[in-house]
């Protein structure tokens, strides 16, 4: 009996001396719980300063069981407009979560019916309300690509961050996504004390201290918020992108594409709906064309063999080739420019394909293919192109190990490669791309990169800046970019683009384009800069299923420029003709670009 | 009449110094920070134990005035009129926590068993001492004495509540081993108990216990047939509850008998006290968190923290002093009353002061050992400590008839 009183009296010991710490911790976590505070995310702005994203307060009711009295359901239903069944249901939910603690029973309700409960609070003991926030939208413009949407953290998020939540929204596309760790902050944390059911006592007063929530950093982005909302309304109902740059510095002025998806119906509450809508429409607005559609560049790429035929010395500025209505070698190459002589600067102001399939044969036979393709890449295309928004794809120009792996060793040829020099076959560009080449031409051949942010500022007042790019491109020389450019001045002047983007407010330069798609209308390009002697803005548009791109995308260019440029638009019949332009028959085969 | 200086002062001591810790311990789990959270009922036991206590030294003092040859000649009559009380409480009684052991009289609610331990002690100890022949080494006379402590022991289980009659049945050995019945005998009685607890903790310990036990009868006793049975019965044991707890008894019940050695196995459920009681006690630490601080019993963390789990309540908030100052001070008291039993010259004397020990020293070690998870979770009270009126007044009567057994012992021989 003594024994078992020592037995007894070494297990206290052990419990309280030895095993202290362990216990001693454990009973503090008992009585501790860890409460989170969200931070503010950041705000977006544009370049000008303008507030673009912003929170908007959303409330939602709580209760706390224990000290609801169920009579009031009656009450609280006809003040909330929902039928007693369903503030019944929410309650039975909450008092199975938890007797004591507080369960959300409405969320994201309007302001009226918040205020309306706040007024009668005094009759519905255990109601309560929480207020968080959404992203809210205050321009005209919609950006849903620019800026993506929030949803819920999945699993994979969980396990990636330590500080997320359950329920916490992260961006999931867009800038939101790619900045996410700036914009969300600072996760604050409180410790409550708590009891047995999990009721909470009030704070903590202990060692632990909380902190408070920092909150996201602000972001200053490189968009025209005027400029946007104005692409916006010329792209509504067309399929396509428009991407507007600096060409000086790579900072996106704007950046379209449409369709778009309505943002702010990803803002609150999920609307499950639409989310199953926009993802099954076949038109596909959540893709965002203008970083991530492939296609041939077409024409537009005339511009850049000119500087590389010029550069590897295959042509000279005065060089001649005849177009006799195609290009024979082994097979008819066809060219629907006017026939004659053409020197570089007609061929592209009139774009005649012969000029450029011959330059093609010449560097392919003449064992520059792949030099052709590194010089290709300086020019940002078939190179990631590293612009921060979530998906933007490479491209593809190709060199000999491609064309290996894509057809088999031996098992392609010239054939494959002549149409390379018009800019068809296996050559895929984003209209991104086409809008950095067409900057690298424009601002005398210096690389820069794309990007959407200027600077971010952290709450403490910290401002970071992105670091932007303004490389010369060794090998192009000022005379080269002369004569491509003013082919394409000659482009809006009396080439294919005269007819719709020819204007005498402002002196552009351009290019028009057809990515030729297997499966129904050709798709229209059109790449641009303006003013002409020094570029202060690069403009290029893609138009799906658009046909003759003179006629559709160019019209489309011509307006932008003038919108950055002058801030308004003098040419009401453009803009009508754009407004109201729907595609046409395929007839690109039959017009000279 | 005896002398005062006579009186056994340190038991006495004992006592008031385990009733004073213990209403400490009631006044913080129902009267402390902790009272916001418990229903008025409960938050009223402090003081219903105040009441208790008060009633209790009346009875320790006015039972020393009575003449211990009553209590021997009236053992048989409280006896029958107990069985009778258990039966009145089973059919017309009242249940609370699940057992139906309450009856009650102008308000107050009685337990009935708890009367029935003083009856049945007595009882056993006339029987066995009542004349010269008749002692336990006879195996029909020990076989009487087992029939009258099962009598109550199966009433009790009747009444649901098996602490209590684990408390009846520890009684058995106690008594006859006392009475002569020989150690090995007794140890054999005793050793499904201890091979039971052990294949709970490991079926290979329960094993190895039985083997050893029965070496161990064998070794005292050198009688072929009681140490096959002795053997036959320890494997019986292990396979019996190796089975019950692999295939007939349910995982959720499983989860209860084992929850004392693995609680994090359900640590919402069967697990959520033992984790909570041994939290408790561990983070007391040495000096305790003091009273009225310890955050377990003041946020409800402890289950029954006034009656069951008091003793959780004292290390929380008192530390390995408080609850080592308990300890000690049933220590100090059983070895006074072991003491005391050696003294005595009259068998009966003897015999009730030892049965008191032991069921004392049950409640002790089986209320301490549940606390710190060393046993399982079986809910009785903690001798003078816990809240609970009939067992305060019981175990307070049952020490003040040993005190006053020894107070008289001169005119209470067998000589006279």
């Amino acid at each position: 009996m003594v024994g078992l009183c020592l037995v007894v009296l070494s297990r206290v010991f052990y419990l309280q001396i030895i095993q202290y710490e362990t216990y001693a911790s454990l009973g503090e976590e008992n009585s501790i719980r860890q409460e989170f505070v969200s931070p503010a995310r950041g705000l977006i702005y544009d370049r000008y300063g303008t507030l673009i994203v912003d929170n908007e307060p959303i409330f939602s009711i709580t209760v706390t069981p224990s000290n609801f009295d169920e009579g009031k359901i009656p009450l609280l239903a006809s003040l909330l407009q929902v039928p007693d069944s369903v503030i019944g249901i929410r309650i039975d939910e909450a008092q199975r979560y938890s007797w004591y603690r507080t369960s959300p029973l409405l969320t994201d309700v309007d302001f009226e019916t918040f205020s309306l409960i706040q007024e009668n609070i005094w009759q519905l003991p255990g109601i309560g309300h929480q207020i968080e926030s959404k992203r809210h939208y205050p321009t005209d413009m919609i950006a849903s690509h620019i800026f993506g949407y929030l949803r819920e953290a999945d699993r994979q998020d969980y396990e990636k961050s330590e500080d997320l939540r359950l329920g916490d929204k992260i961006g999931k596309s867009g800038l939101e996504m790619i900045y996410e760790n700036s914009l969300r902050g600072d996760l604050g944390v409180e410790f409550l004390k708590v009891n047995a059911y999990g009721q909470s006592l009030g704070n903590y007063e202990g060692e632990r201290s909380g902190r408070n929530p920092v909150q996201g950093a602000n972001i200053i982005t490189t968009i025209d918020a005027e400029l946007q909302a104005f692409v916006e309304d010329l792209m509504q109902d067309k399929i396509g992108a428009v991407v507007a740059m600096d060409p000086n510095t790579g900072e996106i002025l704007s950046l379209v594409s449409s369709p778009h998806y309505d943002v702010t119906r990803l803002a609150g509450r999920l609307d499950r709906d639409y989310w199953v809508q926009i993802n099954s429409d076949t038109t596909r607005p959540l893709f965002n064309r203008a970083i991530s559609s492939r296609q041939p560049p077409g024409s537009t790429f005339k511009p850049l063999m000119g500087i590389i035929g010029l550069h590897l010395g295959y042509v000279t500025p005065e060089t001649e080739i005849k177009n006799t209505g195609g290009y024979r070698r082994g097979r008819l190459y066809r060219d629907i420019a006017p026939l004659g002589d053409y020197d570089l600067e007609k061929a592209i102001t009139y774009s005649s394909n012969t000029y450029f399939y011959a330059l093609m044969d010449r560097m392919s036979t003449q064992g520059d293919f792949n030099n052709w393709s590194n010089l290709v890449k300086d020019f940002g295309l078939g190179v990631p192109n590293g612009i921060d928004l979530p998906s933007s794809t490479t491209g593809i120009i190709p060199d000999s190990s491609y064309m290996d792996r894509r057809f088999g060793r031996r098992q392609w040829g010239l054939g494959d490669l002549i149409n390379l020099g018009i800019g068809q076959g296996v050559i895929s560009v984003s209209p991104l791309q086409v809008a950095q080449m067409t900057s690298s031409i424009a601002n005398g051949g210096f690389r820069i990169k794309p990007h959407l942010v200027h600077s971010t500022q952290e709450s403490d007042g910290t401002v970071r800046y992105t670091p932007t790019v303004h490389e010369k491109i060794s090998w192009v020389k000022d005379e080269y970019l002369e004569v491509v450019k003013s082919g394409m001045k000659g482009v809006v002047q009396e080439g294919s683009g005269r007819l719709y983007a020819k204007t005498e407010i402002i002196d552009l330069a351009g290019k028009t384009g057809t990515a030729e798609n297997p499966h129904g209308f050709s798709h229209g390009w059109f790449t641009s800069f303006a003013p002409y002697d020094n570029p202060e803005i690069v403009v290029t548009v893609f138009l799906e299923n658009a046909g003759f791109a003179s006629t559709s995308a160019a019209p489309i260019a011509s307006l932008v420029l003038e919108k950055y440029l002058t801030r308004e638009i003098n040419r009401p019949y453009t803009y009508n003709y754009v407004k109201n332009w729907v595609p046409k028959e395929d007839n690109s085969q039959e017009v000279a670009e | 009449m005896s002398n005062v200086r006579d009186f056994n002062w340190s038991v006495a001591f004992a006592w008031s110094l385990l009733t004073i810790i213990g209403l400490f311990a009631i006044f913080s789990a129902t009267q402390g920070p902790v009272s916001e959270f418990l229903p008025g009922y409960i938050q009223n036991n402090f003081f219903k134990q105040l009441g208790f206590v008060v009633v209790g030294l009346l009875v320790m003092i006015g039972v020393q005035f009575i003449s211990p040859r009553s209590l021997l000649q009236l053992s048989f009559v409280f006896y029958f009129f107990g069985i009778i009380l258990m039966i009145l409480t089973l059919l017309f009684g009242s249940e609370i926590n699940g057992a139906k052991s309450w009856f009650s009289i102008a308000g107050f609610g009685i337990q009935s068993s708890e009367l029935m331990k003083i009856a049945t002690i007595l009882a056993v100890a006339n029987y066995l001492t009542s004349r010269r022949n008749i002692s336990a080494e006879n195996i029909r006379y020990a076989l009487i004495s087992v029939i009258i402590i099962l009598i109550p022991t199966g009433l009790v289980i009747a009444q649901n509540d098996f602490g209590t009659a684990i408390i009846f049945l520890a009684l058995i050995p106690v008594m006859l081993f006392w009475s002569g019945l020989p150690y090995g005998v007794s140890l054999f009685i005793i050793s499904p108990a201890i091979i039971l607890y052990l294949t709970v903790l490991g079926w290979q310990l329960g094993l190895l216990s039985a083997l050893v036990l029965t070496g161990l009868i064998f070794f005292i006793q050198r009688r072929t047939w009681l140490t096959i049975t002795s053997f036959v019965t320890g494997i019986l044991t292990v396979v019996g509850v190796q089975l019950a707890l692999s295939q007939v008894l349910q995982p959720h019940q499983i989860a209860r008998i084992t929850a004392f050695t693995n609680p994090s196995f359900d640590p919402t459920g069967a697990g959520w006290n033992v984790i909570q009681a041994k939290t408790a006690i561990g983070s007391g630490g040495i000096m305790g968190k003091g009273f009225l601080e310890g955050t377990q019993t003041q946020l409800r963390f402890l289950p029954e923290q006034w009656t069951d789990f008091v003793f959780c309540v004292i290390g929380e908030e008192f530390g390995f002093i408080g609850a080592g100052l308990v300890i000690f001070t049933f220590g100090f008291l059983f070895i006074r009353l072991l003491n005391m039993a050696g003294n005595h010259k009259h068998p009966f004397a003897q015999l009730v002061t030892v049965s008191v020990v032991a069921v004392f020293f049950i409640h002790f070690f089986i209320n301490v050992g549940s606390a710190t998870a060393l046993l399982p979770v079986i809910g009785i009270p903690l001798p003078f400590v816990s809240y609970g009126g009939s067992a305060f007044l019981t175990n307070t009567l049952m020490l003040a008839i040993c005190l006053n057994m020894d107070f008289h012992k001169r005119e209470f021989s067998i000589y006279r």
